[in-house]
């Protein structure tokens, strides 16, 4: 019966929309299609690039695929500079950023969607002041801060931040909260749970895929970040990847095909973190997006 | 009797204000929300309060980081006003947002429709303009450089088999700020194009079905239906990309330093230098304070333009 209701308004218009929604997907396709190749063929040239000669890599007109391709670039890499040690700081600033971040900002998510917090409204306005004072307008006080606490040249300056909830993650923590029905709560109220035990429970499980966007987020913004890094670590032991990578550039001058290696090797990790989240990150992404 | 449990168990959503237990339960939950919200207290006070008071006073100062600031009063802006690096990073940065902001957005929205199909390959699709979103900044310093390096990269090779002439890209002063928005519109896209993705999918599929019905094409509906169903998202999308521009300063840092010249030297790689190469945090300050101004600025007026353009269902 209800499906009869639903089909049946649909019928009528079909006979010439019907090769023209075909005509439209093929376009689709097309488009899509290409453009993702756009995206992604510069990436597999960059690969190429990396196990290249020196004199291959510089050859005019230049040749595409490498031959033989020389995997001892990416080895030579790992020998000539720290890799590991840059990676395993990455990682554990990466890490410690991503919990905090992901703790703090859901409790805080929490509070603005789900507690009766005093002067919600008016965190909720600081909370989108704050997206407009970026990092980078703020970076001199923070140092300056910073090397008052004597945080220089330790990684806190760059985990620490995350653990006091970012405007990005408490958006879309609240808006995932907002979204669980009301009743779950008094149900678990009646049988006598408290306020932490809700949080951790029953709302929590509820809004993983926020969680995962989140941790991917948060993961990515600290693995890649170059300003923060810069500014606040100084000694060769405790610097990060892509500060690692830049500095590749000076030691192998004019062997941009041996600091390519070392770029695309640095993000391996977060390529392979995205994949394993992307059925979550998209729909937690998309939920961001939408006003509630 | 089947229907009274129920019932005294919906009573509690209205649960009389005055009932002692239910009183003491709010105050603790008050509490645990405080708690709770704790850490953003702690934000607003040491990343969000400190900062712009201290910027707000720096600006006013000669601080070279090692003795202590000294008040110089208006000097740092009446300097500004004068100088003029400042100002031809003021212009390249808002070159780059003219070019960026609107390009991402046209390439994100129609990227969204066109992905909002049900097509086979979906998520490898998606994937795929995933990929420069999670690679940072120096990874595609190097990826660009396989595609715009004049002498080596595939954008000139292209060109050639059209019996083009090599171009400079971010060698070239003309160049540089179009190919730093290209690359940026490369990098941004996808993140945005999923925005626009949940929007389209909250639009009703009836109003396209009655669009159909009373003759409307393919163009028609685009305009009159899409276009002012994801206005809200084309608003975020603008907001958003506009601070990106603002603060794009690891892009330059890491690909161009700045240069050819001073051809896309931005307002923020000008701030960085003052502050950490020079050591004028006091007048680095009145350059983030101006910075800061701007994005103020601007994000007002895209809110006040907003009412005129942006329709909420």
């Amino acid at each position: 019966m209800p499906e009869a209701l639903v089909e049946q308004p649909r019928v009528r218009p079909r006979i010439r929309p019907r090769t023209r929604i075909r005509f439209g997907r093929v376009a689709a396709y097309l488009f899509v299609g290409s453009g993702a190749l756009l995206m992604v063929l510069p990436f597999l040239a960059a690969l190429f690039n990396s196990l290249k000669s020196h004199a291959q890599y510089i050859e005019v007109p230049p040749v595409i695929l490498p031959d033989p391709p020389q995997w001892s670039n990416y080895s030579q890499v790992w020998d000539r500079a720290p890799f590991g040690t840059y990676a395993l700081n990455s990682f554990v600033i990466a890490t410690a950023a991503t919990v905090g971040n992901v703790l703090s900002s859901a409790m805080v998510g929490h509070a603005l969607a789900r507690m009766r917090l005093p002067a919600r409204g008016a965190l909720l306005t600081a909370a989108l002041g704050t997206l407009m004072l970026p990092t980078v307008v703020t970076i001199i006080p923070s140092f300056l801060m910073f090397r008052e606490f004597g945080w220089l040249d330790t990684f806190l300056p760059l985990i620490v931040p995350f653990w006091l909830a970012t405007p990005f993650g408490i958006f879309l923590m609240r808006q995932s909260f907002l979204a669980i029905p009301q009743d779950f709560q008094e149900a678990a109220t009646l049988d006598g749970a408290g306020p932490w035990r809700i949080f951790t429970r029953i709302h929590l499980p509820l809004v993983k895929p926020a969680l995962a966007t989140l941790s991917v987020f948060t993961f990515m913004a600290s693995w890649g970040a170059v300003l923060e890094p810069t500014v606040y670590l100084t000694s060769p032991d405790k610097l990060t990847l892509p500060l690692g990578v830049m500095g590749l550039r000076g030691q192998f001058v004019g062997n941009d095909q041996l600091v390519t290696a070392a770029a695309l090797m640095s993000l391996v990790p977060i390529l392979v973190l995205f994949v394993v989240a992307q059925r979550y990150f998209v729909r937690g992404a998309m939920s961001a997006g939408v006003k509630g | 009797m089947a229907g009274a449990p129920r019932k005294t168990l919906r009573t509690p959503r209205r649960a009389p204000r005055s009932d002692r237990p239910a009183h003491s339960a709010r105050r603790v939950e008050r509490r645990w929300a405080m708690l709770f919200a704790t850490p953003y207290l702690a934000h607003l006070v040491l990343l969000t309060a400190w900062p712009v008071l201290a910027l707000a006073y720096l600006g006013f100062t000669d601080y070279d980081t090692v003795s202590s600031p000294s008040w110089t009063g208006l000097d740092n802006y009446s300097r500004l006003l004068g100088d003029e690096a400042f100002w031809t990073s003021l212009l390249n940065t808002g070159y780059f947002a003219l070019i960026f902001v609107p390009l991402q957005t046209v390439v994100a929205l129609a990227l969204a429709v066109a992905l909002n199909q049900k097509l086979r390959f979906m998520p490898l699709l998606r994937g795929a303009y995933f990929v420069p979103v999670v690679s940072s900044w120096v990874v595609m310093a190097y990826v660009a450089d396989a595609v715009f390096n004049p002498r080596l990269g595939s954008a000139n090779a292209v060109l050639d088999w059209f019996g083009i002439d090599p171009l400079m890209w971010l060698d070239s002063p003309v160049l540089v700020i179009p190919t730093l928005a290209l690359i940026a519109v490369w990098k941004g896209a996808g993140y945005m194009m999923v925005l626009f993705l949940a929007a389209l999918q909250a639009i009703p599929q009836e109003r396209y079905e009655a669009a159909r019905v009373d003759g409307a094409g393919a163009w028609g509906r685009f305009r009159h239906i899409t276009v002012p169903g994801v206005s809200g998202t084309t608003f975020l999308v603008l907001v958003l990309s506009t601070i990106t521009t603002l603060q794009a300063f690891e892009q330059v840092f890491v690909m161009t330093g700045g240069g050819p010249g001073d051809a896309s030297e931005l307002t923020v790689l000008y701030m960085y230098r003052q502050g950490f190469e020079y050591f004028q945090m006091g007048y680095a300050a009145a350059i983030a304070w101006v910075l800061f101004a701007v994005i103020l600025v601007l994000t007002l007026i895209q809110l006040r333009l907003q009412k005129r353009w942006v329709h909420y269902a």
